[in-house]
């Protein structure tokens, strides 16, 4: 069907991920989670006093709460979290040259180009190899400018006056099961300031990588913006195909003060043994600004529900949200909009494509609470349908208290019709190309909220994921 | 370019240079709409196909471009000698079939430039790109003389379209694509007066020795401003009568009553 | 714990001495579902389907079978004020017991009968249709007391062919503290056959603490057409209303039901419609007139099994005071059911600043060609509204209440029959005349 030219190109995308180095790391935890996991990473980490609690007291959340399966995905109850390793690194610091950064994990991240992009378009990158972060650099003029990106390791350590005041307090360690793991085990992850005022003109860039297999990685993000600061995140993550199953937990904590704005990007390709459960969301002050935008295409469960707070007068939160479920893939996400302040607005649009067996869900919430005045929320989810076993399901909730608030919600299910396709074809389409047009076609208006580099990049990969879903 | 060079190498066998019909028997859900129809359109003729409601006329257009809910049960259909029932849809649309359909379809979120662009592209060789700046010339052109707005090139696909305006975006489609043979389905449904000479006016531009229409329809109105040069009667799946241009006049007046009571087969 | 809140709803199965002889088969359900009441866990937070519910609000205790009402003759001559001669036969029940009939013309072959009377001579016809649904929407437990209970309400039997223009209409009194009724509706429309049915109900008293646990059956067949209306105009203080509906659609049959609330303290109604056969069609309504502490809590389920079906929802909720509502809606289109039209819209008005509505808009797609949407929104009455309808002479307040009631009508004005529609319009001006004097 598709001519070997197509089928060339594709093939290498797929497995542009898929490769692995020999495991030769210096640190291993080993396998299961208990209080001595914990203190072996805080050991190494040579944390203070109040994190290793920190980690304990999250431990114990993690061990009490039960799993969500009264509404989530039965399939969370296949994670054997005595099979995954906690902990995996090389011992090596984040160096600021690629140079320096030991030849395999060096070589990982050159297939993956992402120093090719750093020269092109990046403020600075961070690249995570399992558990710790390999490389971290930030342009020179940014770091006069007061702006600090680093790992949560350095973070916390070099930074505590910073970050402690923030830290696990957008996202509180009982907020989730797995928000409670990423608290006891948290490791690697970004960290940064923007001083007030400034505005980081080009994306700051991280990517995580898994290259263990039954392994967990569990990176921690915080960012500050300060007073009418902005700045522009991306994150793209990858991992092996792995015959058993691996989990990726992480915890983003945004927090946007008066009139700063956050743009938080994710491209997510993870390989579709990785259970991906993530917790994001943003708390946004007066007049400030937190989108997320959003896309999944890998991973074999994804639960992610980013959310804001809109905590200040006239803030606005915003989720872009893409989801593409193939065969085998479960891909369970929303967006949370908590009105916290009078006049707050917030934006959801979600699009989603299940192809073949796959499944995607969308669940959100809306609350506007009582006694506040001018909130409004827009939300709207399409779900596109490519065969006759895809499925998708949506779930809101909204609540609205008082009469002084607009709230709007719309959801529909189509599919690509046999006759959309027929009439492709007639114009001389091959009926994989007259299929993919018409999914671009279906999330083009989304595609173009990320930047130009990435569109391009998920295009393909939208391509790509179509490829042998027709006939 | 290369393909005007193998279209002249052609010309040169001039017998296989139609469209041919033979004995064509096609059904849909186990019942048969085609029983034997037979038809030829050669090269620099416009031929029409008039026929009641139910006769099988937009069976015709489907199963001539490979629609999948028709079987074809029995018979030949060549282009230019190639045997066109053995081809894929979109095979038969790159050796130059094109159709315009009755009911064009609405394609969301994907524009029209970017649609003629990616079917444009589908027939070049492996390898080529299309060139950009000559395509959107081309198609600029070309919109004007449909009267066509420019904006017409960032919206998409018959979305939210008027009737007159999908009509029109189906001929600029059939300009863009430069077919051999194009068949209209029912292609004056839909028209006020001023908008079916537009599109009228664009097939006539288009006629040529080494073009053959198909032009069906079920009033005479249209074949006023595309004028054919023979009209085919068709009635319970077959073609019942053949005669010239002023076989249509003849229909219109005395109904198709009076042609199927005449030569219907009793 | 929870074991000893069950019995406290109970202490004994709340069943009355009828005088008539009742099938076994009857006996044993009643039986095994008092054992099912018990031992059905009471309605948990981590039920998905009572999420945002008040759970205080089940917490019923020292509940009982209603006794015999006093002043049967003035419930009767309330009920007698409505418009009865447009109906085409009228019942009234208070506390669980059939107090007046009248039959104004029914046609020949139909069957409308008491429930208990129909138990008693049509029991296996009863059986084959009677509660044969198994709640799935969260109220499991309501239903197995009420297959306890002795019951009250109608059996109506439409057979093949069977049309009747004129509605039937029922009443439902409860009276006195703490006393249970137990209403049921079975309509059974066979082939080609037309019927509609509208359950009244009503307390006998302001500011009592009565509860309703209705549960209501109906069926089409082949190209049936059956129209059901719940309209629920108990006291504002006091009364619980628990209902819950079952509709299975047969092949190009329709289903066509509404919830009008506009009393009760507090009220959960579910609605589960099956479209079962190709060509069934089912629209649900339902108008919400919510002021004082009301809460309202409605959740509905559109399940396609069948290719080629159709479904329709809109729920309109106007809210004032501290009124709450929660309305939850799930389309589920089952492996297989291609060519499925389903929607589904709830819309809220909300006319204070402390009143919540809450919106839970599901899908469940898992089959080809199918168009399915949802929507949801909530707002107010713009100043415009307002402001335009006061240039015209009308007061502010009056104003306020002609959009909420043009707001409201727009779900009941897609119901059939002329005086169903005329019935429910009355009913809703007279609540607006009450908040206005009050």
């Amino acid at each position: 069907m598709a001519d070997s030219a197509t089928l060339e190109a594709v093939n290498i995308d797929q497995d542009a991920g898929d490769f692995t180095y020999p495991e030769d790391y210096e640190h291993d935890a080993g396998y299961g989670l208990t209080t001595e996991t914990i203190d072996y990473i805080s050991d190494i980490k040579k944390e203070a006093d109040w994190i290793r609690e920190f980690r304990h007291r999250a431990l114990k959340v993690f061990n009490d709460k039960p799993m969500p399966t009264h509404w989530a995905s039965k399939d969370l109850e296949n994670i054997v979290f005595d099979n995954i390793r906690y902990y995996l690194s090389k011992g090596q610091k984040p160096t600021r040259s690629w140079d320096e950064v030991p030849d395999d994990v060096k070589e990982t991240f050159e297939r993956l180009g992402i120093p090719e992009k750093e020269r092109k378009f990046l403020a600075g990158v961070e690249a995570q190899f399992d558990s710790e972060a390999a490389y971290s650099n930030v342009k020179e003029e940014l770091e006069k400018e007061g702006v600090i990106f680093v790992n949560s390791t350095e973070g916390l350590r070099e930074h505590p006056e910073l970050f402690r005041k923030w830290f696990g307090k957008v996202i509180p360690t009982g907020d989730n099961k797995f928000s409670a793991l990423n608290s006891a085990v948290f490791s690697g992850g970004s960290f940064i300031y923007v001083p007030p005022g400034v505005k980081v003109a080009h994306p700051l860039q991280a990517y995580f990588r898994i290259n263990a297999e039954n392994f967990g990685q569990f990176e921690r993000t915080l960012i500050i913006v300060d007073e009418g600061a902005e700045v522009t995140y991306m994150e793209g993550c990858t991992a092996p195909k792995f015959e058993t199953a691996t989990l990726h937990s992480a915890v983003v904590e945004l927090v946007a003060m008066k009139d700063a704005k956050i743009q938080y990007i994710t491209v997510q390709n993870w390989s579709n043994n990785v259970f991906n459960l993530v917790t994001k969301r943003g708390m946004a002050h007066e007049n400030a600004e937190i989108r997320w935008i959003d896309c999944n295409i890998g991973s074999r469960l994804t639960m992610k529900y980013p959310g804001v707070i809109m905590k200040g007068r006239k803030a606005r939160g915003e989720v872009i949200s893409i989801a593409l479920a193939n065969d085998g893939q479960h891909q369970d996400t929303g967006a949370k909009m908590i009105h916290a302040a009078d006049e707050t607005t917030s934006n959801v649009v979600s699009k989603s494509i299940s192809v073949g067996e796959g499944r995607s869900t969308y669940r959100g919430q809306v609350h506007i609470p009582k006694h506040l005045k001018g909130c409004k929320n827009n939300t709207e989810c399409d779900a596109l349908l490519i065969n006759s076993n895809s499925r998708t399901d949506t779930y809101p909730a909204i609540t609205v208290r008082g009469n002084q608030h607009a709230t709007q919600h719309e959801a529909s299910v189509s599919q690509v019709s046999e006759e959309q396709i027929f009439y492709m074809q007639q114009r001389g389409l091959s009926e994989g190309e007259a299929m993919s047009l018409s999914v671009n076609g279906f999330v083009n208006d989304l595609v173009r909220e990320f930047p130009m580099e990435y569109s391009v990049e998920l295009k393909r990969l939208i391509d790509m994921e179509m490829e042998g879903s027709v006939g | 370019m290369p393909r005007k060079e193998r279209r002249n190498w052609l010309n040169f066998n001039n017998m296989s240079q139609t469209l041919n019909i033979q004995n064509l028997h096609a059904s849909v859900d186990g019942n048969e709409i085609l029983k034997g129809l037979t038809l030829e359109v050669p090269k620099g003729e416009v031929h029409a196909i008039m026929g009641p409601n139910g006769s099988g006329k937009s069976t015709l257009s489907k199963v001539l471009a490979g629609h999948e809910d028709y079987e074809v049960s029995e018979g030949l259909v060549t282009m230019d000698g190639v045997d066109l029932l053995e081809l894929e849809i979109d095979e038969r649309s790159r050796a130059g079939l094109f159709l315009a359909f009755q009911y064009p379809h609405e394609i969301p979120g994907v524009t029209n430039a970017n649609f003629l662009r990616a079917a444009l592209q589908a027939r070049l060789p492996k390898g080529e790109e299309i060139d950009a700046v000559g395509f959107y010339k081309d198609m600029y052109a070309k919109m004007d003389s449909l009267n066509m707005d420019r904006k017409f090139t960032g919206r998409a696909v018959n979305d939210g379209f008027s009737g007159g305006e999908k009509k029109r975006n189906e001929i600029l489609q059939m300009m863009m694509l430069d077919p051999n043979y194009a068949i209209l389905d029912e292609t004056d449904s839909g028209l006020d007066i001023d908008a079916l000479k537009i599109v009228a006016e664009g097939v006539n531009r288009m006629r040529s020795p080494e073009r053959g229409f198909l032009v069906i329809t079920h009033y005479q109105r249209l074949l006023d401003y595309i004028v054919p040069d023979v009209v085919h009667v068709l009635f319970d799946g077959r073609i019942i009568k053949t005669g010239g241009k002023e076989l249509a006049l003849e229909l219109e007046e005395k109904g198709y009553d009076w042609v199927t009571q005449e030569l219907a087969p009793a | 714990m929870a074991q000893e809140n069950l019995v406290s709803w109970f202490a004994a199965p709340p069943v009355l001495e009828l005088g008539l002889e009742l099938p076994d088969w009857y006996h044993q359900l009643q039986e095994s579902s008092w054992q099912r009441f018990l031992t059905i866990p009471e309605p948990a937070r981590t039920d998905e389907n009572w999420r945002f519910a008040d759970l205080k609000k089940v917490q019923f205790s020292e509940l009982q079978a209603a006794r015999p009402a006093q002043n049967i003759e003035v419930l009767i001559k309330r009920a007698m004020t409505e418009r009865v001669n447009e109906f085409a036969a009228h019942f009234v029940f208070a506390n669980n017991r059939l107090v007046y009939s009248e039959i104004n013309g029914l046609p020949e072959g139909a069957v409308c009968l008491p429930i208990n009377e129909a138990l008693a001579e049509h029991g296996d016809l009863v059986r084959e249709y009677f509660m044969q649904e198994k709640g799935s929407l969260g109220g499991d437990k309501f239903s197995a007391l009420h297959a306890a209970a002795t019951l009250s309400g109608l059996f109506i039997q439409f057979p093949k062919g069977t049309t009747c223009e004129l509605p039937i209409l029922t009443h439902h009194f409860a009276s006195g503290d703490f006393n249970c009724v137990f209403p049921h509706t079975l309509v059974i429309a066979e082939d080609n056959a037309e019927v509609s049915v509208v359950d009244t109900f009503e307390t006998a008293n302001n500011d009592e603490q009565n509860i309703f646990f209705a549960n209501v059956d109906l069926v089409a067949t082949n190209g049936a057409s059956l129209q059901y209306v719940a309209l629920q105009d108990e006291s504002d203080r006091g009364p619980k209303h628990v209902q819950i509906n079952s509709s299975r659609v047969g092949r190009d049959a329709k289903i066509t039901s509404a919830f009008v609330n506009l009393g009760a303290e507090w009220i959960r109604q579910e609605s589960t419609a099956r479209m079962m056969e190709q060509g069934s069609d089912c629209q649900i309504f339902s108008a919400n007139l919510a002021n004082g502490v009301q809460e309202y809590d409605q959740r509905t389920l559109q399940s396609h099994e069948a290719q080629h079906t159709t479904s329709d929802l809109l729920f309109k909720n106007a809210l004032y005071d501290q009124s709450r509502t929660v309305f939850a809606g799930l389309i589920e289109v089952k492996p297989g059911s291609h060519h499925t039209d389903s929607y589904q819209t709830c819309r809220n008005l909300l006319g204070s600043n402390e009143a919540e509505a809450n919106a839970m808009p599901g899908l469940e797609i898992d089959a080809d060609q199918v168009k399915c949407s949802h929507g949801s929104t909530s707002g107010q009455i713009s100043d415009e509204e307002i402001f335009y309808l006061q240039a015209r002479g009308i007061d502010a307040e009056a104003a306020r209440q002609m959009i909420s009631l043009g707001f409201l009508n727009e779900s009941i004005s897609r119901l059939k029959g002329e005086a169903v529609q005329t019935y429910l319009f009355e009913r809703f001006e007279r609540k607006f005349r009450s908040l206005r004097d009050a």
